[in-house]
C-alpha cells in the first residue's frame, strides 16, 4: 500500500509520494479495518462452534457409558474415556460386515468411475470434437434428474439382471450420480496441465496412449488422488438408494445399517454415537490428506461450466 | 468452440503412411482422428445403461400401472391414470408446498450463512485457514449421521439442547422437537442448514480469492464504503458463482430426503412431506412403482422449470 523509500533502479531519484491525508486517512482507515477483522473472527468462531458442535457432543456422547447418559443428573463430560460402546458395536451387532460391504461397495464404485472417467475427462479436456459442449452440458444436467426416476428403473433392472442387493449392482447405480461429478472434476485438472509435455513426448515417438500413461496421469497424480477421495465418500455416505437396492442378508450398508439400529436396540446412543464415530473417521482422513487439491477441483467442476 | 480437430493430429496421419494396411486400422483408431471419440465410449456406454436407459424407461414406467407386491397384476397400459390420479391427491398439494418452503427457506438461509462465513474467512487471519476446513466437515458427513447427531442434542429428555435452553428458561423442561405440525419442517432445515451452509462457504470463498484486489484499491481511493465496495465489486463478480452455486444447491435441497426421512420421515401425518420424499415412499413404502415414477416425472418438470426460469432471471448463460 504505502510506498516506501528504499526504491532502486531508473526512478530511485525520484522522492517517493507521500500520500495525501485528505483523501487517504490511513488512521482510521487501520482502524476500520480492525474492527472488521475482530468482527470476522468472532464470526469465524461461532461459525466454528456451530459446525463442530455435534460431531464433538457425539464423540463425547461415544465414551459415556449408558449410566451417564441416561442419568437425571446432566453429565457434560465423560467420566473416564470408556470404550465399552466401541466393543460393543464391534463384538455384538454385525456392525464390521456393513463396514466391509461399504468397503466394497465404495471401492468398486471408484474403480468403474476413475478409470472410465479418467479417459472421458482426458478426451474432453484435450480434444476439439463434434458434440463436445453438447456433451459436458449432458454430464451437468444428469445431477438434475430427481433420483426417484432413476432409483425405480434401476431397482427393476438390478432384479432381471440378477444383480439386486449385490455389492457391484450398488456400485453401478452409484456411478449414476458419481461418474458425472468426476468427468467434471478430472476435466478440470487436466485442463491444468499444459498439453506442450504430452506433444514433446509425441516428438520423441511415444504413442497417444503412451503419453497419456507416463506423462499426463502422474502430472494429474493429485487430482486424482483428490477426485477419488471424493467419489469415495460419496459412495461411504449414500443411504436412500442402499435403503432399497440392499437387504439385510447382502450387501447392506452402514447408513442403512445404523439407521435400522436406531429402532432396535430403542436408542442406544452410545453405541449409535461410536457406529457414527467409527463411520466418519475414513472420511475425515481422506479429506484431510487432499484437502487441498479437493477444494480446487470442486470449484473446476463445479463452477467454471 | 471450434469443431476442428487439433493440428496435433497431422503428425500421427504423416507416419500412418509407412504402416502396412494391417495395422493401419488399429493405428488409425489409436492416433488418428477417432482417438477423441474412442477415449469417450466407455463413460458413453455406461451413462446410457444407468443413465439415459433408466429415464426412458422410467417415463415410460409412469403410463403404466406396476405394483411390486401384487405381481398377479402384471405391467398394464393405463395412459394417464396416475396423472389424472395427482390431481386428486391431497398429499401432493402438502408435499408441494412443503417442498416450496424447504427449498426456498433451506436455500436461501444456507445461501446467507455461508456468505457470511465466507466473507469472514476471506479476511485471512491467522488460523482461519483450518477453520475454513472444520467448517467444511459437516458437507462431507453422511446425512445418516448427521441427522442421528442433532436427534441425540435434541433427545426431549437426554438431548443437551434441551438441557441448555430448559437451564436459561427459554424452553420447558421435556419439550419434544420434530412432533409439532407447524414447526417440524423448519426445526428439520436447522439441521439441513448445518450441514451445507458449507456447501456455499466453498464456493464464495474461492470466488472471492478470485476477485483481482486492484478493483477494492481503486474504489477505496474513490471513497466509497465497504457496504458500496460490496454492493458495486465483490457481488457483480461473484455473480457466475453465486448463480452456479444455487442451481447445484436447489437441485441438492429438491432432490435429497434423506436428512427428513431420518428425522421425520414426513411426518407428523405428513407436515414435512416433500415430493422427492413421498416419490421415494411410495415405491418404497407402498410399493406402488408405476406412482412412484409418475411422481418423479412431476418432480423432473419441478426442476427444470427452476433452472430455465432462475437462468433466465439472473442473466448468466452457460457457455
Amino acid at each position: 500500500m504505502s510506498v516506501t523509500a528504499e526504491q532502486t533502479g531508473p526512478f530511485s531519484h525520484v522522492p517517493a509520494i507521500e500520500p495525501a491525508k485528505s483523501w487517504m486517512p490511513f488512521g482510521s482507515l487501520r482502524r476500520i479495518r480492525r474492527f472488521y477483522d475482530v468482527v470476522a473472527a468472532i464470526v469465524v468462531v461461532l461459525v466454528v462452534l456451530f459446525a463442530m458442535g455435534p460431531i464433538v457432543w457425539t464423540v463425547l456422547t461415544s465414551f459415556k457409558t449408558e449410566g451417564e447418559i441416561v442419568s437425571r443428573s446432566f453429565t457434560w463430560l465423560p467420566k473416564s474415556l470408556n470404550i465399552e460402546n466401541y466393543q460393543t458395536l464391534w463384538e455384538r451387532s454385525g456392525y464390521p460386515r456393513l463396514l466391509r460391504n461399504s468397503a466394497i461397495v465404495t471401492g468398486l464404485t471408484v474403480l468403474m468411475s476413475i478409470t472410465i472417467g479418467t479417459v472421458a475427462a482426458y478426451s474432453i479436456s484435450r480434444y476439439r470434437f463434434r458434440g463436445r459442449s453438447g456433451l459436458m452440458i449432458f454430464y451437468l444436467v444428469i445431477r438434475m434428474f430427481p433420483f426417484t426416476l432413476l432409483l425405480i428403473p434401476l431397482f427393476i433392472m438390478l432384479r432381471n439382471l440378477g444383480l439386486f442387493d449385490s455389492h457391484f449392482g450398488l456400485a453401478l447405480t452409484y456411478t449414476t450420480f458419481l461418474l458425472p461429478l468426476c468427468v467434471w472434476m478430472l476435466k478440470g485438472f487436466f485442463d491444468g496441465i499444459p498439453p506442450d509435455l504430452e506433444e514433446a513426448s509425441r516428438v520423441d515417438g511415444s504413442t497417444r496412449l503412451g503419453a497419456l500413461v507416463r506423462i499426463v496421469l502422474p502430472l494429474a497424480r493429485q487430482g486424482i488422488a483428490a477426485t477419488t477421495v471424493f467419489i469415495a465418500i460419496g459412495a461411504w455416505n449414500e443411504y436412500v438408494w442402499a435403503l432399497l437396492l440392499t437387504t439385510a442378508n447382502g450387501a447392506r450398508t452402514w447408513p442403512v445399517g445404523l439407521q435400522l439400529m436406531v429402532g432396535e436396540f430403542q436408542m442406544p446412543w452410545g453405541v449409535l454415537s461410536a457406529s457414527g464415530i467409527i463411520s466418519i473417521i475414513p472420511i475425515i482422513i481422506g479429506f484431510a490428506i487432499v484437502q487441498r487439491a479437493l477444494v480446487s477441483g470442486l470449484m473446476a467442476g463445479g463452477v467454471k461450466g | 468452440m471450434s469443431d476442428t480437430v487439433t493440428t496435433r493430429e497431422t503428425a500421427a496421419t504423416v507416419r500412418d503412411d509407412s504402416q502396412s494396411t494391417s495395422s493401419n486400422v488399429i493405428y488409425a483408431l489409436i492416433e488418428g482422428k477417432y482417438w477423441a471419440y474412442l477415449l469417450l465410449i466407455p463413460s458413453l456406454i455406461l451413462v446410457t445403461a444407468v443413465v439415459v436407459y433408466p429415464v426412458i424407461s422410467g417415463i415410460w414406467l409412469s403410463f403404466h400401472e406396476y405394483r411390486l407386491n401384487r405381481p398377479a397384476l402384471g405391467r398394464p397400459w393405463i395412459g394417464l391414470e396416475h396423472y389424472r390420479d395427482m390431481l386428486s391427491d391431497k398429499t401432493i398439494r402438502i408435499a408441494l408446498k412443503n417442498t416450496l418452503i424447504w427449498v426456498t427457506v433451506g436455500s436461501i438461509s444456507q445461501f446467507i450463512l455461508g456468505m457470511i462465513t465466507a466473507l469472514a474467512l476471506h479476511r485471512s487471519l491467522k488460523g482461519f485457514r483450518i477453520a475454513a476446513v472444520l467448517v467444511l466437515i459437516p458437507w462431507l458427513l453422511p446425512s445418516v449421521v448427521s441427522a442421528n447427531m442433532w436427534r441425540l442434542m435434541l433427545d426431549s429428555r437426554l438431548g443437551v439442547i434441551n438441557e441448555l435452553l430448559s437451564r436459561i428458561g427459554v424452553l420447558e423442561r421435556g419439550h419434544a422437537w420434530f412432533t409439532n405440525p407447524s414447526t417440524a419442517l423448519y426445526e428439520v432445515l436447522v439441521v439441513e442448514l448445518w450441514k451445507n451452509f458449507a456447501f456455499f462457504t466453498l464456493f464464495f470463498l474461492a470466488g472471492l480469492y478470485a476477485i483481482p484486489s486492484e478493483y477494492y484499491e481503486a474504489s477505496s481511493v474513490d471513497g466509497s464504503g465497504t457496504f458500496q465496495r460490496f454492493r458495486d465489486i465483490t457481488i457483480p463478480m461473484l455473480m457466475p458463482v453465486i448463480v452456479g452455486a444455487t442451481i447445484l444447491r436447489v437441485i441438492g435441497l429438491f432432490n435429497s430426503p434423506d436428512i427428513l426421512l431420518v428425522l421425520t420421515g414426513g411426518g407428523p401425518g405428513n407436515a414435512t412431506q416433500t415430493i422427492a420424499l413421498y416419490g421415494f415412499q411410495t415405491a418404497y413404502l407402498r410399493f406402488d412403482f408405476g406412482y412412484a415414477a409418475a411422481l418423479s416425472v412431476l418432480a423432473l418438470f419441478c426442476l427444470m422449470a427452476f433452472t430455465v426460469v432462475y437462468v433466465r432471471a439472473s442473466g448468466v448463460t452457460k457457455e
